[in-house]
């Protein structure tokens, strides 16, 4: 049985988060694409970030810590960040503590 | 995790990063992060001291003050006594009894201290990070700074000027502080704070305090040594303002070394 996870799956989870920390803002129709940047497509703050944090552990449980995450890139990296880099962030961290 | 609470009259935005591994002895110590004004929010600790501190076996608390990040914004309300009362509130709401290590940026060290002076129990240690004690001197500070902000953020041109000068990041973080400082009371209010004596004689509880070499405010290091009994100061040579921003790894080892040599070691049983 594959026991992998698809990342596509992950993308459309991250899109309905998005989508909720967004519609704060009148965004709700941006589509969300693995290239969609937080900062300038989405318009996102560093404190919808922790939100977008929080809907993670929500979905995934502890296993996707996505503060540490951030804590570990510079601040263009952050800037730069894609939806496609945590999607990628996501996917290894479910199947770091997934049997192989 | 990230949760809403209503306490002391306003709902506060708070994130807890639990302490991921046992503490060697005893409870884990808690660490209370407050930001600075107008520009910040608790992410500038979230993703820079928070992650380390939990991994190093303590329990961290980082909240957004009101009127910011994603804090009820109340029209009034913004004298220091309220952000201090705000604090005790949702310490209480939260059944937190241990006496905190309350780490505050900027302005958020002004009210680490002022927590500090008024409610003494709830304080372990605190720690400074470019801030000044809430004495009169820093009420008229306040009442410059924020004079200055709300003329230079009044003409809307001033974001494509910061814009081009600084990146659009910080016009987007401007255009944040002019929406607090054009809905709320806040740049009347905090010069107008209620202050300790310029003695100091209120702050009973030990002092780390860290500085920037070029930001002017490291002046105030032989005052602090000299008034406070327990006190640590550390001067980053040129280095500004933007300690924790620009130096994260640096403030977080001195402020992690601060809170393991504050922590009792707890007697083991017998």
């Amino acid at each position: 049985m594959n026991t992998r996870t698809d990342p596509d799956t992950v993308l459309a989870d991250l899109a309905g988060m998005l989508g909720k920390v967004v519609a704060e803002y009148g965004l709700v129709d941006a589509e969300i694409t693995r290239e969609t940047t937080f900062h300038d497509d989405l318009e996102l703050e560093s404190i919808d970030l922790v939100v977008l944090s929080g809907s993670l552990r929500d979905h995934y449980g502890e296993r996707v810590n996505f503060a540490e995450f951030v804590a570990g890139l510079e601040l263009d990296e952050i800037i730069a960040l894609t939806v496609g880099r945590l999607v990628d962030h996501v996917v290894a961290s479910l199947d770091a503590g997934a049997p192989a | 995790m990230t949760e809403r609470v209503a306490a002391g009259g306003i709902t506060t935005h708070v994130a807890r990063l639990d302490a991921t591994r046992a503490p060697d002895t005893g409870e884990p110590p808690l660490v209370v992060f407050v930001h600075g004004l107008l520009t910040d929010s608790l992410a500038s600790y979230y993703f820079t001291l928070g992650p380390a501190f939990a991994a190093q076996g303590i329990d961290t608390l980082m909240y957004d003050l009101r009127g910011h990040g994603r804090s009820d914004r109340p029209a009034s309300g913004y004298r220091l006594e309220d952000f201090v009362g705000d604090l005790v509130a949702l310490l209480t709401e939260l059944g937190e009894t241990r006496p905190a290590h309350v780490v505050g940026n900027s302005f958020g060290g002004t009210v680490a201290v002022a927590l500090a002076a008024w409610h003494p129990e709830r304080v372990a240690t605190v720690t400074m990070i470019e801030s000044e004690p809430p004495v009169a001197t820093w009420t008229r500070h306040m009442a410059d700074g924020l004079a200055d902000a709300r003329t230079r953020l009044a003409h809307a041109e001033a974001f494509g000027w910061i814009a081009r000068h600084h990146g659009a990041h910080t016009a987007r973080l401007s255009q944040g502080a002019h929406r607090i400082l054009r809905t709320t009371t806040l740049a009347d209010d905090v010069p107008a704070s209620r202050v300790i004596d310029d003695d100091l004689g209120a702050l009973t509880r030990p002092l780390l305090a860290i500085f920037g070499g070029d930001s002017g405010l490291a002046e105030q290091v032989p005052h602090l040594r000299a008034r406070v009994a327990d006190c640590r100061t550390v001067v980053l040579a040129g280095q500004g303002h933007s300690v924790l921003i620009e130096q994260p790894v640096r403030t977080r080892d001195l402020i992690l070394d601060w809170v393991r040599d504050h922590t009792p070691v707890a007697e083991p049983v017998p």
